[in-house]
């Protein structure tokens, strides 16, 4: 196979899709069309558009993706982000396709009857988002906090529970207070405020310590699995108690089983017509042709920036080239010196890999976005957008990190604080894919990241700051700054960097740099947040940096 | 057979329709199977005000797939055209950015999509006004807000009243421009069979739709058939059709029979969907040292359209919520370019007892009373507006109640004064009231099918409340059946006639009609009725809200965060305790309350439409940008209510869950930001930086 301009389809397992457990193709599929549309267009419409954008999660659909471990992990993300063509050859699973046509699933069977669905149309969603943590294989223990148990609150315990019953004056729960056969005659007993009732305790509901709700049910199940599932109607808590009363897992579970053999292998593809072609090159050698044929052309890894610019601005490209499953992106590599991060690894992926070993990174993951894009979104399309308000790069910044860039002329390395240029502009090339981002280790030994936006998850950065730093014998010996969100790209503090090095580690240096991170980069008002606000915020990242780590 | 009083009204059912829904396997509007049909795409004004010069359709008309464009020029004539909302595409006006001015018709919507975008239009633009402001000159009283009631009230001389008091609070509170965002966005799929009009639509009435839309298009109400048996909620925004349910049966006209389906996409909802108006609201409170009050005072400032007038009745709940001789309040409106706004969750109660449940927190400080004990002492003994005895008010149940679980005794008023690290926490209450009104009109239809089967039809619908299992419950106790033997048909006009899924009134009207029906059914067939016995019954008005004030009330607790260093503001608990008669469902019901404080939450904290008035453009119209709260913000919440039955509320004893829970929840955050920070912000939402010092 050339990078021909001509693709055409190929054989029908490559442009297979096994939905549910039967195979449908996707060779006849523009590859503008989203995996949402085509399902729906398909009649599984299960899967709902809520927002087409990837916040809503109404959408989401389970897919079958290595588990690192040589085995499947069954992964939910936006069906309404990533083209039906980039399913190609991979298994996915709906709603729909979870129940047997006697059963539901545990999820759909805690969901139906503890209230997590009402009006109905987020439900879908939010079942494969449970669904995908249920079978997560490190998630263990029972919804009792016992292991192999099984037991936990029933709904009923919990609804009783709200109920405020007058002691010693227990109103009937229905209209007819007899099994006489007479009509319809309520009776009902009169009730008047003069006499406040005595109110009995409640009965044992699922409960946690004030202010402090858990994020890990009993069960072991991460609420973070649901962070990008919305829901209007419930107020979440039925969803919640639904998540934290599943049990373990069936062994028996075809799906549960799934997971101990491999996600399926990538296969090249080529997909649509000159002028709207998809194409899944075999290596990046194949990619990087492509690329340097068709210089407009558009690089999908996650899609889920790609999938915003499809469904709301409507933009088509004359070739997608997918590079989300090149096993030369794929890579994660630690030697004494560095680690190696392969470009097309996932944000989940990556924080599996790294498992804590890079604590400011540990940090960021869990603020960003959400778990479904995270499924989704790739650390190397994060730095690829160039958007300054993409989370990953503080982080790498303060890191000190640098990209393998490579185009069919060869490979170069540049630093990320050379990268950027402009507003969603970077020194990369038409013809270059980032192909890994490298840290050199070790880090340094203290980090934090800050962020803050206007929702505490699923949302864009107001203002990011990574903070990393060592100190010797008492002074800030080395500390680097990286801000999002204060400018038309990620910057360095220099500024305020230069003041620090050398410093005393005191409150008193970290007062006087706060004053000069607040004027650093040029912090504009938007809906996000004001100029003034985002600059206080620069400022006080400075003061809590040290007032925490000195703590 | 016997028919047995089995009393499974009140029990914890599952909800019925949850199997379908979590299989996904619930058809919403969109997902009906039609045959051969066709996709809408509309085309949307780019100003906000002025009118249409020229509009070039030539090269949509000949891209691939396209059917028909259809513009004001050569749309079909609409019948009536009073609702200037509806009456889309009959002139070249433009009311405001993003209304209709035409459509696409196509064999795909991506046909139907691209093909819009070749459209052309030249505009003349006028100057347009988008801009709530306090001191605009053009605000004007309404005949009467909205649900008809008066405009302005005045009892006594709440001026001279509080000009006296020994203690006033004056302030002005704000309320954000929101949007009601159910998760399915707007849908109607409509097909013309000969002379009938058949719409699949997102709605939370089937009859109010048909009833609107038969003047529109000039025809027989029963010429029109309405079906909608999932809709994916609506809080408001479904419950009077918009112009998208116009705009698809217009294009049906132009089809050839061909059914056409269009569901707005969520950007175009900011538009074309309804939304609660922002309010400035004025509010004086006057008092005596021990908190008593003598007057009260609340004037509140609002937006609609200029094309059509919805008038948000704000300042209703002042009228009845505390004891003072004198009180005052009062609506003004500015017409502006904007979108049309209609109801959203609770129109009036919700944005209306955010400023004076505040301003009730700053009298209790000022007084240096405990805000509970305020409202306490202010309880009335009768409704101040209407004079009427309260059916049952148990406000200050429900605050007791409330204070014994949140742990209220130990709060110590000091503001900013418990920072746990990192974080300034606080506590907060307010109040909460909703109406309890039953709607009439409705019919119900009971037959007994085969033996020990009962069908039960009504013109229902549900749009996520329960009322499926409710409805349910209600026919099987009022049958004396068990509720597996009800055969509950409703979301059809092809069922007996039903009110709007609106005004927390669904449950009680619907139900009374169901137990009407199912009075006359026994009285006609007796104990043991034949196969194919069957009854009508029709609810009528209740007796009893001639003598008595029907009203829920609650109470509202919050627990809240703010970061020291960034003014991040987090709720970390929030307890309701409702009083709102019997509950018929209490699984169902627990789930209608806490989505109401936590769309509370919303409000308090993250939801704002923002208005860009240079361009009369909404800026942040999607999710990404729109927040509703997530599974993170929600933290430890629990609703509870008083078991009780309200016996002046009709044979059902309940008055209806829908709407209470958001009522209240927005003022107890914002009092809890103050107790936690110190800093009393008034006006929503509660962003971050309002609270760096």
């Amino acid at each position: 196979m050339t990078g021909s301009m001509h693709p055409t389809a190929t054989d029908a397992a490559t442009t297979a899709v096994t939905v549910n457990g039967s195979e449908m193709s996707v060779a006849e599929v523009a590859p503008h069309t989203t995996t949402l549309q085509w399902l729906r267009g398909s009649g599984i419409t299960g899967p709902k558009e809520g927002c087409a954008e990837g916040e809503c999660g109404a959408c989401a659909v389970m897919v079958a993706r290595p588990g690192g471990d040589g085995g499947t992990r069954w992964t939910s993300i936006n069906s309404c982000l990533v083209p039906a063509a980039a399913l190609a050859g991979q298994e996915i699973y709906t709603a729909e396709g979870l129940a047997s046509s006697e059963a539901l699933h545990p999820v759909q069977q805690e969901m139906a009857m503890r209230g997590g669905s009402q009006c109905g149309f987020c439900t879908p969603g939010f079942v494969c988002s449970m669904a995908a943590e249920y079978y997560r294989k490190d998630r263990s223990g029972c919804a009792c906090g016992e292991a192999g148990c099984g037991t936990a609150p029933t709904t009923s315990d919990i609804v009783s529970a709200a109920r405020v019953v007058p002691s010693g004056n227990e109103l009937p729960w229905s209209l007819a207070v007899d099994d006489d056969a007479r009509p319809l005659a309520p009776g009902l007993p009169p009730r008047t405020a003069v006499d406040p009732p005595a109110r009995t305790e409640p009965a044992t509901r699922y409960e946690s310590t004030p202010g402090h709700e858990p994020e890990t049910g009993p069960n072991g199940f991460d609420l973070h699995a649901l962070s990008g599932n919305l829901c209007r109607c419930t107020g979440y808590r039925p969803i919640r108690d639904a998540a934290f009363a599943l049990g373990d897992v069936d062994p028996r579970d075809p799906l549960a089983q799934r997971r101990d053999r491999p996600a399926p292998a990538s296969r090249p593809l080529r997909l649509g017509s000159p002028g709207s072609a998809f194409v899944r090159p075999a290596d990046l050698d194949e990619a990087l042709g492509l690329l340097a044929e068709t210089p407009d052309a558009v690089l999908l890894a996650g899609s889920t920036d790609w999938g915003v610019e499809l469904t709301i601005k409507h933009r088509r490209a004359p070739l997608t080239i997918a590079i989300d499953q090149l096993d030369e992106l794929r890579r994660f590599h630690v030697s004494d010196d560095h680690v190696e991060i392969g470009a097309g690894l996932t944000i989940t992926e990556v924080e599996r890999h790294l498992d804590g070993s890079v604590p400011l990174l540990a940090e960021l993951f869990p603020l960003f976005a959400s778990q479904l894009i995270r499924n989704a979104a790739t650390i190397g399309g994060n730095l690829g957008t160039g958007s300054p308000i993409g989370d990953t790069a503080p982080a790498l910044l303060a890191l000190d990190a640098g990209l393998v860039l490579a185009s069919s002329r060869g490979e170069r390395t540049i630093a990320l604080a050379d990268y950027f240029t402009g507003y969603r502009k970077s020194v990369r090339t038409a013809d270059e894919i980032i192909k890994s981002v490298v840290i050199p280790m070790p880090v340094l030994p203290l980090g934090r990241f800050y962020k803050v936006a206007k929702r505490k998850f699923d949302d864009i950065s107001s203002v990011a700051v990574a903070i990393a730093a060592r100190v010797t014998d008492g002074e800030v010996a080395e500390i680097r700054v990286g801000v999002g969100g204060a400018a038309a790209t990620t910057i360095r503090a220099r500024e305020t960097e230069a003041f620090l090095r050398g410093k005393p580690w005191t409150a008193e240096t970290f007062e006087a740099a706060a004053e000069i991170m607040r004027v650093e980069g040029t912090p504009m008002s938007d809906h996000r947040a004001s100029a003034r606000y985002r600059s206080a915020t620069l400022a006080q990242s400075i003061r809590r940096f040290h007032e925490e780590v000195a703590s | 057979m016997t028919v047995q009083h089995t009393g499974t009204a009140g029990q914890d059912l599952e909800r019925i329709d949850g199997v379908a829904k979590v299989r996904g396997l619930a058809p919403y509007a969109y997902e009906h199977q039609v045959d051969n049909p066709l996709y809408l795409h509309p085309l949307q004004a780019t100003i906000s005000r002025g009118r249409i010069e020229t509009i070039d359709t030539t090269q949509a008309q000949a891209a691939p797939g396209v059917v028909a464009v259809m513009t004001h020029l050569d749309a079909p004539r609409l019948a009536g055209t009073d609702d200037a909302e509806l009456a889309i595409l009959q002139s070249p006006a433009v009311g405001f950015r993003g209304q209709f001015i035409g459509a696409v018709l196509a064999e795909t919507p991506e046909a139907a999509r691209a093909a819009a975008a070749l459209v052309r239009v030249e505009y003349t633009e006028e100057p347009h006004e988008a801009e709530l402001r306090a001191d605009r000159d053009d605000l004007y009283a309404p005949e009467q807000v909205n649900a008809g009631f008066p405009t302005d009230t005045r009892d006594g001389d709440p001026e001279s009243a509080i000009a006296a008091a020994q203690v006033v609070v004056d302030q002005t509170y704000t309320t954000p421009f929101e949007h009601n965002n159910p998760m399915e966005p707007h849908t109607t799929v409509a097909q013309w069979v000969g002379d009938e009009l058949v719409l699949h639509d997102s709605t939370q009435g089937v009859h109010p739709v048909r009833q609107t839309l038969a003047p529109v298009f000039g025809i027989a109400p029963e010429k029109i058939r309405v079906i909608a048996p999932n809709v994916g909620g609506g809080f408001g925004s479904k419950g009077v059709p918009h112009a998208h349910v116009v705009l698809t049966a217009m294009a049906a006209q132009r089809s050839n029979g061909r059914p056409v389906k269009y569901a707005l996409t969520r950007q175009q909802m900011f538009f074309l969907a309804g939304y609660r108006t922002p309010t400035i609201q004025h509010v004086r409170l006057g008092a005596d040292a021990s908190g008593q009050l003598s007057g009260i005072i609340h004037d509140v400032i609002e937006q609609t359209s200029r094309i059509k007038e919805f008038a948000e009745q704000t300042a209703v709940p002042a009228r009845m919520m505390y004891a003072a001789e004198n009180r005052a309040t009062s609506h003004r409106v500015a017409k502006l370019d904007v979108p049309v706004p209609s109801w959203m969750r609770a129109p009036g109660e919700c944005p209306g007892m955010f400023g004076p449940e505040v301003a009730m927190d700053e009298l209790a400080e000022a007084c240096g009373i405990d805000p509970i004990e305020l409202r306490v002492l202010n309880e009335p003994d009768i409704d101040p507006e209407s004079g009427k005895p309260f059916a049952s008010r148990h406000l200050v149940e429900c605050l007791r109640e409330g204070a014994r679980r949140f742990g209220w005794a130990d709060r110590d008023p000091q503001p900013r004064s418990r920072l746990v690290d990192g974080w300034y926490t606080g506590t907060g209450v307010a109040s909460s009231t909703y109406p309890a009104r039953r709607q009439t009109g409705n019919t119900a239809r009971i037959r007994h099918d085969r033996a020990g089967r009962y069908s039960v039809q009504i013109g229902a619908v549900d749009i996520g409340t329960g009322a499926w299992t409710a409805l349910t419950q209600i026919a099987a106790e009022a049958l004396g059946c068990n509720a597996a033997d009800i055969d509950l048909q409703i979301g059809d006009t092809d069922f007996p006639v039903a009110t709007v899924a609106g005004g927390s009134t669904g449950t009680t009207s619907w139900g009374a009609a169901i137990i009407a029906a199912a009075q006359a059914f026994r009285d006609r067939h007796g104990d043991q009725p034949a196969v194919g016995a069957h009854a009508e019954g029709e609810a009528g008005e209740n007796p009893a809200a001639q003598e008595y004030a029907l009203h829920s009330f609650g109470a509202q607790f919050a627990e809240v965060q703010v970061h020291a260093d960034t003014g991040e503001i987090r709720v970390s608990r929030m307890l309701g305790v409702f009083s709102a008669g019997r509950i018929i469902n209490p699984r169902t019901a627990r789930s209608q309350f806490l989505g109401g404080m936590t769309m509370g939450l919303g409000m308090a904290l993250h939801e704002n439409s923002v208005m860009d008035p240079r361009f009369g453009m909404i800026v942040n119209h999607d999710f990404a940008e729109y927040h509703i709260p997530t599974n993170a913000d929600v933290r430890d919440m629990e609703a509870v209510w008083l078991d009780e039955v309200d016996e002046h509320a009709g044979k059902l004893g309940a008055r209806g869950i829908g709407e209470i829970g958001i009522v209240g929840a927005a003022a107890a955050i914002a009092n809890a930001a103050y107790h936690a920070t110190g800093i009393r912000v008034r006006d929503l939402p509660l962003t971050a930086d309002r609270f760096l010092a």
